[in-house]
């Protein structure tokens, strides 16, 4: 199962939504990966605080959002409202 | 003997006191993989709170042999679980202490803290016969230098990592946690680096100020400073290392300065505590009338403390500091780089607040000479050849660059805010060159395919033809500006530089005061700011707002006082004490009608 979802926060998927987004990730048993729309890196474990941030999405940017496994589509929503929620600074 | 280090400010406060360390060891030690090095650079053993750090402790470690790999993974699961929880408390206390989003930096520690690589990499290097803390330092080694490699706030990750795998050392050390709550009043605390943790301990009603020689002002330690208001200087850099604990050092969290041993004038002045709480609401008077405060800037960096004093946008962004100290004239997208940032920002205070980013063309010539010009100081002095008058004629190739980035910025994302004026105009047929400049130039933007926009346009006045032209000038910007400190020196022809004119520097003389009334009375339809340092001053905020000036533009740390001051305002009260100030014709008369003398 798969999504492309616009990230929102201006800042991209770094420190508070990036916490937010990989504990979210880890408390489905689906296997979720994440990677930039456009192709420039691999796809990486959404669970992996390291890997995602590692990523340097930025606000504005479009990610690939998959998911294996029993509860997916309920990850793939929940990732997806995280990511579409702008943060106050 | 005092002296002075300089790094950047974090927090616009100031404060004076007496240091404390926190671990004195530079970090830099972390490629010294020798534990002998180590030892013999530990020159930390008179600081009251120095802890072992974090290398060292590794260093330590690593002789120590691994009992089992399965009591060392035990011992690495006692810990995180202990690190967990610590945060937990520590998460608690800031978003009580500080605020919710500070706060928020804790969850991001928990998530590297339980991130499967570093476990799954701890794991295996202790399988492989190493001790936990062994394996703690290098699972973190590898990240930690990958997110150092990469920009800006990426950069900022390598830190927390730092901050992570440090608290796992400590625990796993079996050392407690560093307490920084109850230090002495009168502190200064001084720091390789801070912690997040480390700072939001901090008491803001005992510590005078906080300097370290790493981080950058937008590092979480340096925000949450900002947030609690203690003064603040980070990134001071290996200088720091000799100060010595219990010296006096003031700290001047505006310029970025720290003087130590400062002499008593110095402490006295820094001991004042200057700083009044910002106001980032937009302000009206007591009778509903909307004033725009806003700040000066003299470079993108001044951005960040501006926006924490409350500023609701930019009535004067200087760009002179993008030509001087160089070789050549800085490049289309450096402008473009420098004016976005500005703009970026600021967009969410001016959306809300209604403000504006003006950007002033280069004011060059007058007293900011620039070696690779060749300006002279007579043909391009004060009543020369300078800003617009130059920016037409021989230096027009560099107004072209600068209007490109700006009309650029303009038609950005960020560039709805933005606005542009000129300085020193005092004919209508430069300002109309001017105008059609911007035109030109962004239909040859647009024709070349590159996002533009023509920003709101305005005039600097300045000069008395720009005062007795104001109605013309009205006609055709969006907004005049008033730069009070060189419209005092044209209309009472008294140079600024020179000693012997000081007196004449009053812009509440009498010929002063009407050329600001005039130029309010011509000015249409056109919004009018003030620029000069006459602005920033809250004992005439009143006399400004009674005159029909919408926007105040000064420097950052005034601005507090001055959004108080606007909210005391009774518009009819201040235009009445305005129609007696305009009417004055002494200086003394001024002062006293203001309430001055």
């Amino acid at each position: 199962m798969e999504r492309v979802v616009t990230v929102v926060p201006e800042d991209g998927l770094h420190a508070r939504p990036a916490a937010t987004f990989v504990e979210t990730a880890g408390t489905y048993d689906a296997t979720v990966t994440v990677a930039p729309a456009d192709g420039s890196r691999s796809a990486v474990a959404a669970d992996s605080m390291l890997a995602v941030t590692g990523l340097g999405v930025k606000g504005g940017e479009e990610v690939v959002l998959t998911a294996e496994g029993s509860d997916a589509e309920a990850a793939l929503d929940a990732l997806e409202a995280i990511l579409s929620t702008t943060v106050e600074e | 003997m005092s002296r002075t280090l300089s790094g950047v400010g974090a927090t616009p406060r100031r404060g004076v006191g007496t240091v404390v360390w926190v671990d004195r060891e530079s970090e830099d030690a972390e490629d010294a993989d020798d534990a002998d090095d180590a030892d013999d650079t530990d020159r930390s053993n008179d600081t009251a709170y120095h802890e072992r750090t974090a290398e060292s402790s590794a260093v330590d470690h690593h002789e120590r042999a691994s009992e089992s790999p399965a009591a060392e993974v035990d011992r690495f699961e006692a810990a995180t679980e202990a690190a967990v929880a610590e945060l937990d408390v520590e998460r608690e206390r800031t978003a009580e202490r500080v605020g919710e989003s500070e706060a928020e930096v804790f969850d991001a520690h928990k998530q590297f803290l339980l991130d499967p690589t570093i476990e799954s990499s701890v794991e295996e290097a202790i399988e492989a016969g190493k001790s936990a803390e062994t394996a703690v330092w290098d699972a973190f080694a590898g990240p930690i230098e990958q997110f150092e490699g990469m920009d800006g706030m990426m950069a900022e990750r390598a830190d927390d990592l730092r901050d992570v795998r440090d608290r796992l050392l400590r625990i796993l050390s079996g050392a407690d946690r560093r307490d920084l709550s109850a230090l002495a009043d009168g502190t200064v605390v001084l720091a390789d680096r801070l912690t997040p943790s480390d700072t939001a301990q901090l008491d803001p009603e005992a510590i005078a100020g906080v300097v370290t020689a790493k981080g950058g002002r937008t590092s979480h330690a340096a925000i949450i400073a900002r947030s609690l208001g203690i003064p603040a200087v980070v990134g001071v850099g290996a200088g720091l290392f000799e100060v010595d604990v219990g010296v006096t050092v003031a700290v001047d969290g505006e310029s970025g300065r720290i003087v130590i041993d400062p002499d008593a004038e110095t402490i006295e002045t820094y001991s004042e505590d200057t700083a009044a709480a910002a106001i980032h609401d937009a302000v009206e008077t007591a009778d509903g009338t909307s004033i725009e405060v806003a700040a000066n800037l003299g470079s993108p960096t001044e951005a960040a403390p501006a926006i924490d004093a409350g500023a609701d946008g930019v009535g004067l962004f200087r760009t002179e500091f993008l030509f001087l100290d160089r070789g050549e004239p800085p490049t289309e997208d450096e402008q473009y780089e420098a004016y976005h940032e500005v703009c970026a920002a600021f967009a969410d205070r001016c959306a809300a607040a209604g403000g504006h980013v003006v950007v002033r063309t280069a004011d060059i010539g007058g007293d900011k000479p620039i070696d690779y010009l060749g300006l002279d100081p007579i043909e391009n002095g004060f009543l020369g050849a300078r800003g617009i008058r130059l920016s037409l004629e021989e230096h027009a190739g560099l107004f072209e660059t600068q209007l490109r980035a700006l009309c650029r910025v303009a038609g950005s994302a960020v560039g709805e805010h933005l606005a542009v004026m000129f300085p020193l105009v005092s004919t209508v047929e430069e300002l109309d060159a001017a105008i059609d400049r911007v035109h030109e130039i962004v239909a040859e933007l647009n024709a070349e395919g590159v996002d533009a926009a023509v920003p709101e346009l305005g005039v600097m006045i300045e000069t008395p033809a720009s005062v007795m032209l104001a109605d013309a000038f009205a006609d055709r910007v969006d907004f005049l500006s008033i730069g009070t400190n060189d419209l005092t020196q044209y209309v009472l022809a008294a140079q600024r530089d020179l000693d012997r004119m000081d007196d004449y520097h009053d812009p509440l003389a009498p010929a002063v005061i009407r050329a600001i009334d005039q130029t309010v009375q011509a000015s249409g339809d056109a919004w009018v700011s003030m620029c000069g340092e006459m602005a920033g001053d809250p004992a005439l905020t009143a006399l400004l707002v009674g005159l029909g000036i919408d926007e105040l533009s000064m420097s950052a740390v005034t601005i507090p006082d001055v959004k108080r001051a606007v909210r005391d305002i009774d518009r009819t009260e201040a235009e009445a004490l305005a129609a007696d100030v305009v009417a004055c014709e002494t200086r003394a008369d001024v002062r006293s009608a203001i309430g001055l003398e």
